[in-house]
């Protein structure tokens, strides 16, 4: 991941790229990557992967230790009203977190998952 | 093998390790003495060649040794019919865990020929050492590991190290720590499974 695009992905998800303005919060959940363990992360684009892998949890200390958790975060355009989801996987070491990049879903792809 | 202690060191092995090469180095070095006193080829072959191959095997030996017993190790283990599918290689030491069964399989650099199993139940503490010195923007850590306890040995295994100290919110340093706390874990589980046995 080269130094523009891990900056990029870090300070610009909630960035609406069409009307150069920033997205607002509309909502986010909690989720445990089970099969996703320390030191074996993959980086994944695919939205079929997160449906199949994605397990909610109500809070940080419920993921055990070593394994992958995911914040996804819904972020709507307050001009075009377009709402885009970011996925955040990271790995949850007691208060800190080790982030792996986000990944941006914005054609609603995880949406009748994600926030059934 | 299972109620044997374990023993991480096998003395033989590592005094073989060090003073074999030497008397390798020192025999040649005195057949360059004896033989080639005028010089010449013979003497450089003789006063170079083994200390020089001595020298390798103090630095490559040992390394190409264990890579070799890591590798005979899963063999080992699958015909004793242990789940090896836990395992956890590190520098000085390979861990392999079998929950189901309750049991851990060792290797150690200084023991390479032996691959040691030992009933989980003989797990006394576990825990995880992330090495943490120095006070303010000092503080860091060099080394990460987890510990643990049968028979009142402690083994360590380390799930980072370097020469350098990283602060404790670097990455690699994070992902040592997980490591450590996940095994932890493991051996804890296999302690509780093998209490139960």
């Amino acid at each position: 991941m080269g130094l523009v695009d891990k900056w990029l992905r870090k300070y610009q998800d909630d960035w609406c790229r069409e009307c150069k303005c920033a997205m607002e919060k509309l909502r986010k959940e909690l989720f445990a990557l089970p099969n996703m363990t320390v030191g074996h992360y993959v980086e994944h684009k695919d939205a079929a992967y997160y449906r199949k892998n994605l397990r909610v949890v109500g809070k940080k200390a419920d993921i055990p230790p070593g394994m992958y958790a995911c914040g996804a975060i819904q972020y709507r355009c307050p001009e075009c009203a377009k709402r885009v989801t970011v996925l955040d996987p990271f790995l949850p070491v007691r208060d800190e977190e080790k982030h792996e990049g986000s990944v941006v879903f914005r054609d609603g792809e995880l949406d009748d998952f994600l926030w059934q | 093998m299972d109620q044997k202690t374990v023993k991480k060191i096998n003395i033989t092995y590592l005094l073989c390790y060090i003073f074999v090469p030497l008397a390798v180095a020192a025999l040649s070095v005195l057949i360059g003495y004896l033989c080639f006193k005028d010089g010449g080829a013979g003497a450089v072959i003789c006063f170079m060649g083994g200390p020089g191959v001595a020298i390798l095997w103090w630095v490559f030996g040992g390394s190409l040794i264990y890579r070799i017993a890591k590798k005979n190790m899963l063999k080992q283990l699958g015909e004793m019919g242990i789940d090896c599918r836990q395992i956890f290689y590190s520098d000085g030491c390979v861990v392999s865990m079998d929950i189901a069964q309750g049991k851990i399989g060792l290797l150690f650099f200084w023991n390479p020929f032996q691959v040691q199993v030992v009933p989980a139940g003989r797990v006394t503490e576990a825990r995880t050492d992330d090495g943490a010195g120095g006070a303010g923007f000092l503080r860091g850590t060099s080394r990460v590991s987890f510990l643990f306890k049968i028979d009142g040995i402690t083994i360590r295994v380390n799930t980072f190290i370097s020469n350098q100290r990283w602060k404790m919110n670097d990455e690699k340093v994070l992902e040592g720590i997980s490591k450590a706390d996940l095994w932890v874990q493991v051996l804890d589980a296999a302690r509780q499974q093998g209490a139960g046995a």
